[in-house]
């Protein structure tokens, strides 16, 4: 979805809810922010049709990572979101706030297993900022992840400046990357360089196959 | 700086703000301008820069402190130091900020009706001097002890030795207390034993410059990608540059980070590392690939004494008196015990496959590789841990891969000062200065020389280590503890009966530390110390460098530095002659005490192989390796080296230069004392001369020792082996990094690593809660299957960090009989869903 026709959409929808108690303030709330939604959410349009506003996922949340929309969020009040450099979503494997939707708004029948979840893909959002690409041995994106070594790799340069130390630059694999923010939660940065995006940024176009696709590439435990 | 552009300006004034309103609570001191050592200078923000060590691990990063008024507001690298260049650790960006955690500790606190008070220092000191007076003349000097550190700076490891021992001049049996130990005990003293026991002379021959000449890499129980991060980046890159032919052999006991940058891994059952080091000296022999000059010339063979205990008894009840010992054997006979280490029967017992094996064996054993064997606690912490240390020698020797530029046996250290303090000060229970030991009776002489004390003051019975301290106090024999910059009631294993001991028993209690921790809450006296660069002070590192630094600012509130703590307390020790203790232990000027008593130290150093640095040379160097050797006898006292002085290189310095700093030792290419010991024994063949190792006719020690099972096994009410450790983001009992708030958030609690397919058998997923129990004990952590760490199955790993979750109330007391080392790297437990 392009910016223009997020913004159209966001407008149509603010008329619509113009007629509720709480039309200014859907008003106001019509800004780019991104919703991050609870494991197995419908595509957000969808969502915020089937979402009935009634908490029950972020009551079941046994982290308190759920938070409600308030009435400043617009269309969004009163729905679940995950504000990761709060607290990331640690991917229960019991689904617990998805259970509890009444609505399949959080929709079960997705979830095949909660390491396929997609909230978001994180990315390296400020490379001059990042420690590790610095030189400094960080990485904590990198340990922290729960998908280690699937999600996110490391990939190894030599540092310029000494010519005998390493640098480790976290790389994020979008195929494993559940969105679950436990990495821009850890980033040891003021502001996080490592960040969740929607998911659908940086999909890649379907008239082109890279070569790594062509080959079997998987990079796993050496276990 | 010419260059120092806008945008740089604005990059910097943002993060040195960011830093400073950091630390808030700013106090109104008027700073003095810092005495300048070299690379000391201020820039453009006003800040003023002046060397320093980072304060973590062993490694010895070099970095540079900032300084803005009276506050410390940034840290770098530095690039002059050989040992990092420059770069640093997660940990090390931080070090600005361990100093100005909320809770620093900035008033004296004695306990009153069970309650810390604060207290004026007089009170505090007069009541420590009068606990030891009244302890000392009743109990005598068995009776008190003391509990340090590898962090202690030299100056403060150096100062409590003497102090200790000199109590004889107060103590009714007239002879000082020997019971003085640093928690290096609890990590590397396994290493230190085995040096002694095969070179007779303490600390690696080589340098971290080995890396850049290697091309395999051997590391046991050692996860280096976390522990000594720097280091690390250091053999990837080597990788780097060969990635076909140099290769990295990982052997543990868990899929770590190292394991994950790994070319080879092999995964054993815990304790069998014996066996397979047993199986590579195996198969070095039977293939010929040992070097036969040099074993001829270098080496002799003896056999250990087996069957040596576990020190699981009081006093070591269980462990047989000639357990250190080592008989004379023929090449032969060592030929024919390690024959038994078949493929076959090691890969049976330690669950490695034989292919693994054998590949690592043939890259060890390669004529035409240089090899490097790098290992911590995984060895050390072992209750055959001295004999794992020599297993590890025999190969370097039998090949003759040891003293030259990328060939090795490398034991790492984890703490910044385990080297230069608790190693080179000698502050073990049955050590002195320079390698030399109180039960030995010249080295007794000499000690008491430089002291300027009888030398019948000096005790010659080695006093209680680590384990049998902490149960003397159990057991009512200790009635005086003083802790210094450590953390004993956090990190003792079998931690409950030592808690318990400490707060049930009729012992008195000091700990000087910077922030309240799990000992200063059972202390009856707690004293608020200076760290790091609140005071001067100097480190030793793993590959032998002395790093010194300047103090550069004030301590918070009336925190004082441990030297001051001693001397004070020494002033109020009367004698009869109406002097103090400190007349005569500490009769130094009070304005330039730190040169005294360096000086006065490095006087053990010299002639012998460990010279030191001067002073001077130090406070201006960015660290400096020992061996540091000058030319010609004024100066160390014995040697004269002018004849052989043109042939050895100076790596770290210029030809023609009157100092050398040898790089690698043993090797006369580049160790003057190698070099003139061939000269004056023409019969010797090569360049390598263990010129140390005069007891065994200068020949270093092969051992064959057998592999012995484990203290405690897994059985049928405790299936699982524990092992504990440590984590990349904190350090120690993570008194100083749990309160870098970024630290903390990043890894805010200890969790129990899990094998995925134990989990799923229990029922277990990340972050259930889980009850582990041993014997000893349980304590409940939330569990973790994503795989940072994989222990093998039927095992957990549990790091020691945090306070509130403490994994050694299950751990075992068991230690190596030799090192008595304790072994935190096995015991079994049993794991419940909570």
């Amino acid at each position: 979805m392009e910016r223009r026709d997020f913004l159209k959409k966001g407008l149509a929808t603010g008329l619509v809810t113009c007629t509720s108690s709480f039309s200014l303030f859907a008003l106001l709330g019509q800004d780019n922010k991104t919703y991050f939604r609870p494991p197995g959410a419908l595509p957000e349009n969808e969502f915020l049709s089937a979402c009935i506003r009634c908490a029950k996922c972020v009551q079941a949340c046994p982290y308190d990572t759920l938070k409600l929309g308030s009435v400043t969020d617009g269309k969004n009040a009163g729905t679940p979101f995950i504000n990761f450099r709060e607290k990331p979503c640690y991917l229960c494997e019991d689904l617990p706030c998805v259970k509890v939707c009444p609505t399949d708004a959080l929709d079960i029948k997705s979830l095949v297993n909660i390491d396929l979840v997609h909230i978001g893909t994180a990315v390296i959002t400020d490379r001059e900022a990042c420690l590790s690409l610095n030189g400094i041995r960080c990485e904590i994106c990198y340990r922290v992840c729960p998908m280690i070594d699937r999600a996110i790799t490391l990939e190894k340069h030599e540092q310029e400046i000494t010519q005998k130390h390493t640098v480790f630059e976290p790389v994020i694999h979008k195929d494993y990357c559940t969105g679950c923010g436990i990495c821009e939660n850890a980033c040891p940065l003021d502001e996080s360089a490592i960040t969740v995006l929607p998911s659908q940024r940086g999909d890649k176009a379907k008239h082109y196959q890279y070569l790594r696709e062509q080959v079997k590439h998987k990079k796993g435990h050496k276990k | 700086m010419e260059n120092f552009s806008r945008r740089n300006f604005l990059k910097s004034t943002a993060a040195s703000v960011a830093i400073s309103s950091m630390i808030g609570c700013e106090q109104k001191k008027t700073a003095e301008p810092l005495k300048q050592a070299a690379g000391g200078s201020s820039d453009q923000l006003g800040l003023e820069w002046d060397k320093a060590v980072c304060r973590f691990c062993g490694t010895g990063c070099g970095v540079l402190v900032g300084r803005k008024d009276s506050k410390i507001v940034a840290t770098k690298g530095d690039p002059d130091c050989y040992s990092n260049k420059g770069l640093n650790c997660i940990k090390g960006y931080f070090l600005s900020k361990i100093l100005y955690g909320e809770d620093r500790l900035t008033k004296p606190l004695i306990r009153k009706n069970g309650k810390l008070e604060e207290a004026t220092w007089e009170e505090a000191l007069d009541l420590i001097a009068s606990k030891y007076v009244e302890i000392l003349k009743n109990d005598g000097s068995n009776a008190v002890a003391m509990f340090g550190s590898g962090q202690w700076t030299i100056f403060e490891g150096y100062a409590a030795t003497k102090f200790m021992r000199s109590l004889g001049f107060v103590s009714k049996d007239g002879v000082g207390s020997n019971n003085i130990e640093p928690n290096a005990r609890m990590c590397m003293a396994s290493a230190v034993a085995a040096f002694m026991r095969t070179f007779q002379s303490d600390e690696p021959m080589g340098s971290y410059e080995d890396i850049e000449h290697a091309d395999t890499f051997v590391l046991w129980g050692a996860n280096m990608a976390e522990m000594h991060p720097v280091l690390f980046s250091r053999i990837v890159d080597t990788k780097i540059k060969d990635k076909i032919h140099v290769k990295l052999v990982d052997l543990g006991t868990q899929f770590t980070r190292t394991s994950e940058e790994a070319d080879l891994y092999l995964q054993f059952k815990p304790q069998t590392d014996l066996a397979i080091a047993n199986y590579f000296a195996n198969y070095i022999v039977q293939n010929n690939l040992y070097d036969k000059d040099f074993i001829e010339t270098n080496t002799v063979f003896k056999r250990g004494q087996t069957n040596i205990g576990y020190g699981l008894k009081d006093g070591g009840a269980d462990i047989p008196k000639d357990a250190e010992a080592m008989f004379p054997m023929t090449f032969d006979e060592y030929k024919a015990f390690v024959s038994t280490y078949t493929l076959e029967y090691v890969s049976e017992l330690s669950g490695v496959p034989k292919e693994k094996l054998e590949e690592a064996a043939r890259l060890i054993a390669d004529p035409k590789r240089k090899v490097v064997s790098f290992w911590t606690m995984g060895f050390n912490q072992h209750t055959r841990g001295t004999w794992v240390n020599q297993l590890v020698y025999n190969i370097h020797l039998l090949t003759g891969k040891i003293s030259k530029p990328g060939n090795g046996p490398f034991s790492l250290t984890g703490q910044p000062s385990a080297c230069g303090t608790a190693r080179e000060v000698g502050t073990f229970s049955h050590r002195l200065p320079a390698d030399m030991v109180v039960a030995n009776e010249e080295h007794r002489k000499k000690t008491a020389e430089i002291w300027k004390i009888p030398v019948e003051k000096i005790n010659p019975k080695p006093g209680l280590h680590t384990v049998e301290m902490f149960r003397a106090i159990d057991n009512g024999k200790i009635k005086l503890l003083w802790v210094q910059v450590t953390n004993p009631f956090q990190s003792m294993p079998n931690l409950n009966r030592y808690r318990k001991a400490a707060q049930e028993k009729d012992v008195f209690i000091v700990v000087s530390d910077v922030y309240p921790t799990r000992s200063t809450e059972v202390a009856d006296v707690v004293l608020p110390s200076a760290m790091w660069t609140e005071k001067e002070g100097a480190y030793g590192n793993a590959e032998r460098r002395t790093q010194h630094w300047n103090k550069i600012v004030e301590p918070p509130g009336e925190a004082k530095t441990e030297i001051w703590q001693m001397f004070e307390v020494a002033k109020r020790m009367k004698l009869d002659d109406g002097k103090t203790l400190a007349d005569l232990i500490y009769n130094y000027n009070p304005e330039t005490y730190y040169k005294e008593i360096w000086e006065e130290y490095r006087s053990f150093s010299l002639g012998i192989g460990k010279d030191l640095a001067p002073y001077d040379v130090l406070k201006e160097k960015h660290g400096v390796v020992w061996p540091y050797v000058h030319k010609t006898k004024e100066i160390n006292t014995k040697v004269d080296f002018t004849e052989v002085w043109e042939n050895v290189e100076n790596p770290e310095g210029k030809k023609g230069d009157d100092f050398i700093s040898v790089k690698w030792r043993y090797n006369a290419k580049y160790d003057p004392y190698a070099a003139k010991f061939l000269k004056d024994h023409p019969e010797h063949k090569g360049e390598i001369a263990f010129y140390k190792a005069k007891g065994n006719d200068y020949k270093a020690v092969v051992l064959a020792v057998p592999y012995e099972a484990a203290a405690e096994e897994p059985n049928n009410e405790f299936p699982f082996w524990l092992c504990t450790g440590r984590v990349l983001e904190h350090w120690h009992t993570g008194t100083m990094t749990m309160r870098v708030p970024e630290l903390r958030r990043a890894v805010p609690r200890a969790v129990v690593n899990l094998n995925p397919e134990d989990a799923k058998t229990l029922g277990i997923k990340g972050g259930d809660l889980v009850k582990i129990s041993s014997k000893r004990g349980s304590v409940v952590f939330p569990a973790d299957v994503n795989g940072r760490s994989i222990p093998a199955k039927g095992s957990v790993f549990i790091p020691f960090f945090d306070e509130t979750r403490m994994v050694n109330e299950i751990t075992i007391d068991a230690y190596c009989p030799i090192s008595k080392e304790p072994d935190y790297k096995k015991c079994a437990v049993k794991i419940e869903k909570v």
